[in-house]
């Protein structure tokens, strides 16, 4: 029998290994949660290969991989559109498909969305560190990007799937205007902002630069002007008003460094020494991770009951029951 | 200033941020790791990470398995069981980690970054006019002559911040502006009140005094003192600067790379603040008021 493998042809953008919930445990010491960028997505491709949808599998970004399986197995891609082949013939995204042993799936340039995730069935089964196999490749904790030559472990798959699809329906939608509406809530230094800048910040578009990574999502919008706190405070806290003194950084927060707005996400700094005024509801972090360096961000403000509203409707759009035979 | 109150601020809707004061002081800090070894200890359902800073904590949380408002007051609870005092005591590691100051690896790199900003007074050179030190050998004796607190870790993985426990020993400086785009991997470095310990090779911003050869950080986790992470500090354990010269330099060096090098420490100290506190003004400075 022939080792249950995948063997990496060419890498693609810093194709990494991801897996949910992340690293769970480990901020204290500096270690992000890492984990997809787009989970919705991620649990998705996982879900139509018969796994688990916390599964670890690809994670690739703006240009995906060429693999080579050394066994054979059931892989999904959805995401990002880039635009997959077996062998050189072009295969639906958001559907199981077989790879047999020896054949090849590629990957190319996002044509839609900045991230696609590869699923594998089994999964993919590197060596946990510190509890996950979720990378974060630029600190090389739980590996690094996929690099040519190198053989990606499977585990073994739970019993055979069905041929699976997900309807168009009920997909992530890549906003065809590229604008995107992104739920955030108020806090946790949002009294260090004058009332119009927080009026500002809900009316006002954002772009998403290019300087834009899994570390952070920098935004170019308007100028913001601060409240008391920020201009009246013990010099401990620093001499920029959108200092203050170092804490802790939640997963979505909208980081004010100056007054360059950076959004937290998986790979960020756990700590720092910078206000943190919104925050990205849970749900709506997918949306960070499919954001195009140029496209526009209006953000939205929620409350905490419609954040779980949002969460428990992400959490519905992502289990087994929204599969269709295929 | 320590707040009556914890002051509690929303992060989206799966973290805390509690505040616990307004100031950096090695009082407040302590404060925030007792409450954060309460709320460990208290093991609260659907808490995920606790992260203590220099004057706050963070918490996540799973929102669907306890609510903010019933953490908060959880939170509340606990941190009124405890008391605003600046009291109580904690187990505490003491690390000792050898530094070649003035090194050249350190040294090469002020001297890069030099080169495209020649204003830049060397960092040993800079530290030491600012803090009335006439000699490099002053600043290292300076430097070496307190036990560290390691108030907090964060911004990358294992990078941690040092407060000086000695109020004698009080070293300031500013930060790099623009800062370097590269440090050497075990680089020490002062700015602001704080020092730090470079884990890896990265971007920086802190005045560089020295390096050890001592990881405090191993990705490959092939020393024993990584067996349960990749970094070796946890905050509120303690460190001890110990100047040795290139050839100590080069031997740990060489244990490090032959996986043989064992971290000195003591694990069986406790913290005590009351102790300290008295001890601290005793040698003439209140540390309620350092920074």
């Amino acid at each position: 029998m022939s080792p249950r493998t995948v063997h990496v042809v060419k890498p693609g953008l810093e194709t990494s290994v991801q897996e949910l919930p992340g690293r769970v445990g480990f901020l204290e010491q500096g270690f992000p949660v890492s984990g997809p960028f787009d989970p919705w997505s991620f649990r998705l491709a996982n879900l139509l290969v018969g796994n688990v949808r916390d599964t670890a599998a690809l994670e690739c970004q703006m240009i995906g991989p060429a693999l080579r399986f050394e066994a054979e197995a059931l892989v999904a891609v959805t995401g990002a559109d880039m635009m997959p082949t077996i062998d050189g013939t072009p295969v639906p995204m958001w559907r199981t498909l077989r790879a047999r042993a020896g054949q090849h799936l590629e990957l190319g340039a996002a044509r839609s969305g900045m991230r696609a995730y590869v699923a594998i069935s089994g999964g993919v089964a590197t060596e946990p560190v510190m509890g996950s196999r979720a990378v974060f490749h630029m600190a090389g904790v739980g590996g690094r990007a996929l690099k040519a030559g190198q053989s990606i472990p499977l585990g073994v798959p739970d019993g055979e799937a069905r041929l699976a699809a997900v309807p168009e329906a009920i997909r992530p939608v890549f906003p065809s205007d590229r604008r995107w509406l992104v739920e955030a809530l108020l806090g946790p230094n949002d009294d260090w902002l004058s009332e119009e800048a927080i009026g500002m910040f809900f009316s006002s578009d954002w772009t998403v630069q290019a300087k834009s990574n899994r570390t952070g999502l920098r935004l170019t919008g308007p100028a913001f002007s601060f409240a008391h706190r920020a201009l009246h405070k013990s010099p401990d806290h620093g001499q920029d008003p959108s200092n203050i003194i170092d804490h802790g950084y939640p997963l979505g927060a909208v980081n004010l460094a100056g007054q360059t707005p950076i959004i937290l996400v998986n790979d960020s700094p756990s700590t720092g020494g910078f206000i943190n005024p919104f925050t990205v509801a849970s749900a709506a972090l997918w949306k960070l991770g499919q954001a195009r360096p140029g496209e526009t961000l209006r953000f939205r403000p929620v409350d905490r009951a419609e954040a779980g509203e949002l969460r428990r409707a992400l959490d519905r759009a992502t289990s087994p029951d929204v599969l269709v035979a295929a | 200033m320590l707040y009556e109150e914890p002051r509690l601020y929303p992060g989206g809707d799966r973290a805390i941020e509690v505040e616990l004061g307004d100031g950096m002081n090695f009082g407040l800090n302590f404060v925030v790791h007792r409450l954060v070894g309460a709320l460990r200890a208290a093991r609260i359902s659907g808490v995920e990470d606790l992260i203590p800073e220099l004057a706050s904590l963070q918490i996540n949380y799973d929102p669907d398995r306890i609510s903010f408002e019933d953490l908060g007051t959880e939170v509340r609870r606990i941190h009124a069981e405890l008391g605003a005092e600046v009291t109580g005591e904690l187990p505490s590691r003491l690390f000792s980690i050898p530094v070649h100051y003035f090194d050249p690896e350190t040294t090469a790199c002020i001297g890069d970054y030099r080169s495209t900003h020649p204003d830049k007074v060397p960092d040993p050179d800079l530290v030491g006019r600012l803090n009335g030190l006439p000699d490099r050998p002053a600043l290292a004796r300076r430097h070496a002559a307190t036990e560290y607190w390691v108030a907090a870790l964060g911004f990358w993985p294992g990078l941690c911040s040092l407060l000086a426990l000695d109020p004698r020993t009080r070293i300031v400086a500013p930060k790099y502006n623009p800062p370097r785009t590269w440090t050497p991997k075990g680089a020490i470095g002062v700015g602001g009140a704080l020092t730090c310990i470079y884990p890896d090779r990265t971007p920086g911003g802190y005045q560089l005094l020295g390096q050890t050869p001592a990881p405090i950080y191993d990705g490959a986790q092939r020393l024993p003192a990584f067996r349960d992470s990749l970094a070796l500090f946890r905050a509120g354990d303690r460190v001890r600067f110990v100047p040795i010269d290139r050839d100590e330099f080069d031997w740990i060096r060489s244990e490090v790379e032959q996986g043989r090098y064992e971290h000195e420490r003591v694990d069986y100290q406790v913290f005590s603040v009351d102790r300290y506190l008295d001890w601290s003004r005793s040698v003439g400075v209140s540390a309620k008021d350092r920074t």
